[in-house]
């Protein structure tokens, strides 16, 4: 059941709204859990074994770290000055210890889930040719809904309660809605449990506002998935997979319409889960602020799957370079080689570990671990090269702060993001390098004027995305001026309103790929 | 402060940070100019700035950052 099918959106949302209206606020997360539980084992079955484990395990150790904090600061209290530094840090240890061992068994479980098989493959493949008398047992598991999401919260709430910024949570059924939610455990946003967990509990009675601000919002990212991301689907697939047939012209088409496929599925599907919180009165937090507007690769990740890059800066990313070892590496490079290139090793070394977790949430393949490697280098090199790049520019007198500058800057930003996801995509790093080869040696244009290509593929189809693409591309002009489409039609007279709402309903129901010869596409990022 | 500033305006001197309020929600101290940031604050105050502290309610301006320096004085 995803979130684009009828069973999900025209019965079973409305079903628990109903019931979480109809009973009184007390019982209501009763509602909303029951209902997270059954959308999960109505996809899952016994893999909801992994999702009770998990909650169960980090409440546990939630409360475990909470009794050392309350132990420590008694112990604290009672000591003298002198004392209070080595208890302290005993204290810590303790802390530590029970942290690392949430985190290896959180991440433990997803490694041996989801990643085990790739791993076994490579080693067994290495064995191999290194004459090694060793073979690991190749075993593939079904894989939990959600996996890498509820995992990265788990490890999120017992790294915060470590460090103190959040209170364990005596209540577990307070703690297992947090973490499976059922508008946002397909696909994320991977939320925070001081962003939602509150909100959750509350169970604020559904009002007008939030009901009808939820269902534009949810309508929105149908329009964004079924009419635009799905109606791809099945050019991008044909290309992906058969890209020796095709001219370098229409692999870059593909190229093209897998990135329009993957934002409008990702951002659509997101569209679904948040305005699907709003109904129940609950905030989720953003997952996309124009993406495409970005005018360097570093930016496009504070803009793209937002909640996954603050996850690995908060937890990795810093972590690692202010770290005890790090921190004495970029002082003692400072001294050598300045305020810029200094604090490169230690930048360099948590952006290298950033980017290969990044690569591998994704999926158990080299392309990948390929693509994560690839936004390092663009990300490094951009960073690295700055005072290279200031120095051509001045000398080129170029203003960097004028508009066509800045356009050169979205339009190169886009194009490096495009080869990106081409990597991503492809079926294996050997089928990416050919593909985009193929389109540096062997593009002719010319093929789409004759006719040659994609002749299943009506060009009705593609207008529809085209315009549908446009509107969006509008609406996320007037977001990054800072307007809100959706505040400026609730301003306008009852008739208008509804006349808009309407039309976007028609707009899905006639050009949505739900029907006919489309099967239900699920999300993609459900598969990660 | 004085001293702040300095280090401040040496990392990036395009920003204005007597009046700048959004320095991390505005992408104006991208993350690898915050582990500069870090080591600068901690040789030039004597304190040691640990990663939970690293939240933009810290590092939005000029003193915010100033509030962390002292608190975390303080509490040394």
């Amino acid at each position: 059941m995803s979130y684009s099918q009828p069973l999900y959106f025209a019965v079973f949302l409305p079903l628990v709204a109903l019931c979480y209206q109809l009973l009184p606020q007390r019982h209501r997360w009763k509602v909303l859990l029951a209902a997270s539980y059954i959308f999960f084992y109505a996809t899952s079955r016994q893999l909801i074994l992994y999702l009770l484990f998990s909650t169960v395990s980090v409440h546990h150790l939630g409360l475990w770290l909470g009794t050392i904090h309350t132990e420590r600061s008694a112990a604290v209290k009672a000591a003298d000055r002198a004392e209070r530094k080595t208890i302290k840090a005993e204290y810590q240890k303790q802390l530590r210890r029970v942290v690392v061992l949430g985190i290896l068994l959180h991440l433990g479980i997803l490694l041996v889930v989801k990643y085990s098989m790739f791993f076994a493959e490579n080693l067994n493949a290495l064995f191999h040719i290194t004459h090694l008398p060793f073979t690991l047992p190749e075993h593939r598991f079904a894989l939990p809904l959600g996996i890498s999401f509820y995992t990265m919260q788990a490890v999120s709430y017992l790294v915060d309660v470590y460090r103190g910024t959040v209170q364990p949570d005596r209540n577990l059924p307070r703690l297992a809605l947090w973490m499976a939610f059922f508008p946002q455990i397909m696909e994320g946003p991977i939320c925070r449990y001081s962003d939602t967990a509150d909100q959750l509990w509350a169970c604020q009675s559904i009002n007008y506002h939030n009901l009808t601000f939820g269902c534009q919002r949810f309508a929105w990212g149908m329009m964004k998935k079924i009419v635009v991301a799905d109606q791809l689907n099945w050019p991008v697939k044909e290309i992906f997979k058969n890209y020796g047939d095709y001219n370098g012209a229409v692999i870059f088409f593909g190229m093209i319409a897998y990135t329009v496929q993957l934002y409008m599925d990702f951002s659509g599907s997101l569209d679904m889960v948040i305005g699907a919180g709003e109904i129940f009165g609950v905030k989720l937090p953003e997952n996309f602020r124009q993406p495409f507007f970005s005018k360097t690769v570093s930016e496009f990740w504070t803009r793209w799957h937002i909640t996954l890059g603050t996850w690995f800066k908060d937890y990795i990313f810093y972590p690692v370079s202010l770290s005890g070892g790090m921190k004495t590496l970029t002082s003692n490079a400072r001294k050598k080689l300045g305020n810029h290139y200094g604090p490169m090793l230690a930048s360099g070394v948590a952006l290298l570990a950033v980017w290969s977790a990044n690569g591998l949430w994704h999926g158990s393949a080299w392309n990948y671990i390929c693509f994560g490697l690839y936004h390092f280098v663009l990300i490094f090199s951009g960073t690295l090269f700055e005072p290279t790049f200031k120095a051509i520019c001045d000398k080129l007198h170029i203003n960097r702060q004028s508009k066509p500058w800045h356009a050169w800057q979205i339009v190169r930003t886009v194009a490096l993001v495009n080869i990106g996801e081409l990597i991503f995509r492809a079926h294996g790093m050997a089928a990416a390098l050919r593909m985009l080869k193929k389109m540096f040696t062997d593009f002719d244009p010319g093929v789409f004027a004759r006719g040659e290509y994609l002749v299943e593929v009506s060009g009705k189809s593609l207008i529809v995305c085209l315009v549908t693409v446009l509107i969006v591309l509008g609406h996320s002009i007037l977001r990054e001026r800072g307007l809100s489409l959706r505040e400026i039609v609730a301003a306008k007279p009852l008739p208008v309103r509804w006349l808009c709402y309407y039309l976007l309903i028609l707009f899905i129901v006639m050009f949505g790929a739900y029907a006919g010869e489309y099967a239900p596409i699920d999300p993609i990022y459900a598969g990660f | 402060m004085e001293a702040l500033y300095e280090i401040l305006e040496e990392l990036q001197p395009e920003v204005d940070f007597h009046t700048a309020t959004n320095l991390i929600d505005g992408h104006l101290l991208p993350s690898l100019s915050i582990i500069s940031l870090i080591a600068e604050l901690e040789d030039e105050f004597d304190i040691t700035i640990p990663a939970v502290e690293i939240v933009p309610a810290n590092f939005n301006s000029a003193d915010a950052i100033w509030a962390l320096v002292q608190r975390l004085q303080e509490e040394d």
